[in-house]
């Protein structure tokens, strides 16, 4: 129960509460297992692991490109890319650890690739949800909202690498070792880029 | 903005734009995953990683080339840089040379040869020896229950032929060789 709650919030990309560290600790041991055996699955040509990885990464990957800037139905042609270069590449696939930043490489690339082809269009903020929050007055409501609001557009408006840091860090959770691997970098020029990119947003948002 | 909050809206932020993938997604990825998944193949890591860097695939060649022959002559020896670099090569100069239509044609009876030994025909492949521009020349041969001969011809024709036929067709590419 508790593994597949953390697979779903992980699926989601919403954060852990804190009171859960300890437990998501013990399912992150589970999954890395888990990874580690779809992985060696995977190498082999497993086509019923192959289904397994897109039960679980179909959902991250899809929410990844709309992040990105993607509009919907383009992200789900990128994501459906995504999958195909996977199955293309699944030899490159090293061990289960690198499972996670393996696909969000390729997704990476493939959304890379979208913008180069298209160099007029511009990226769009990923659509914020209405949530309404118990004891919270409209006031705060509203400024909340506006607040996230401008911190979307800001995302949307850094420089790609800075905004790819962002999302895959911040907002897909990613672990810096497993984000570094996504954006291609080792992983002080990742965290450089995550500084430099928090720098930035902070001086957009005074 | 201070450091802390700016985490903390992001982290708001991923939770408030965390919309739901459409669920005819993952099915339509399914039906897309090809019935024969690709494992590993060894010697195919350089060229694909020149493949995504969106490297001309002849430009990828003369690297990889070029960097062979300065290890070679940097170490002293073609052993010493490990079979790796010696299979990417040769995989790359087979994908290279697939690319034409008569290599194409060949390496299609060549898996038709495979196929026919696996599953016990006695088949004998002549297609590294003969000329394959020559239409009478048997690339391929094997033998019927009946029998009686199958051949693939350089025009790749297919036909079954009794056994003087075959020798015959076989002494003609026999004495086509010699004369060159």
């Amino acid at each position: 129960m508790e593994k597949s709650a953390k697979s779903k919030e992980h699926k989601t990309g919403i954060a852990h509460p804190e009171g859960e560290q300890e437990n998501a600790a013990k399912g992150q041991e589970h999954l890395e297992e888990d990874q580690d055996s779809l992985a060696a699955r995977l190498r082999t040509g497993n086509r019923s692991a192959a289904t397994e990885l897109v039960d679980g990464y179909y959902e991250q990957i899809y929410l990844y490109m709309r992040r990105l800037g993607h509009d919907r139905q383009m992200s789900e042609d990128l994501t459906q890319e995504t999958f195909l270069r996977a199955w293309h590449h699944i030899g490159q696939l090293r061990d289960g650890k690198a499972l996670n930043g393996w696909l969000y490489r390729i997704a990476g690339n493939v959304s890379k690739l979208y913008w180069r082809k298209r160099k007029a269009t511009e990226p769009r903020g990923a659509k914020i949800i209405d949530v309404i929050e118990t004891g919270e007055t409209e006031h705060d409501k509203i400024s909340r909202d506006e607040e996230l609001h401008r911190l979307n557009e800001a995302v949307s408006r850094l420089p790609r690498k800075f905004g790819q840091a962002i999302v895959l860090h911040y907002m897909q959770h990613l672990t810096i070792a497993q984000a570094a691997q996504a954006a291609g970098v080792r992983q002080g020029t990742f965290k450089s880029r995550l500084n430099r990119a928090l720098k930035v947003l902070r001086k957009q948002l005074i | 903005m201070k450091q802390e909050k700016l985490k903390e809206s992001l982290n708001q932020l991923a939770g408030r734009t965390a919309e739901p993938a459409p669920p005819s997604l993952a099915e339509n990825i399914k039906q897309r995953i090809p019935a024969k998944l690709a494992a590993h193949r060894g010697g195919m890591d350089t060229i694909n990683i020149i493949i995504d860097l969106r490297v001309n695939k002849l430009t990828a060649a003369v690297v990889i080339i070029i960097t062979m022959i300065l290890l070679a002559n940097f170490f002293g020896s073609r052993g010493l840089p490990g079979d790796g670099l010696f299979q990417d090569s040769k995989i790359v100069f087979q994908y290279i040379l697939g690319a034409s239509a008569g290599r194409n044609e060949l390496s299609a009876v060549r898996s038709r040869y495979e196929c026919l030994v696996n599953k016990g025909n006695e088949a004998v492949y002549y297609g590294d020896k003969t000329d394959v521009s020559d239409s009478n020349a048997v690339l391929l041969q094997w033998k019927l229950s009946d029998g009686q001969y199958k051949v693939i011809t350089g025009d790749l024709q297919e036909k079954a032929v009794s056994a003087e036929e075959l020798i015959r067709l076989q002494a003609e590419m026999l004495q086509k060789k010699i004369r060159r």
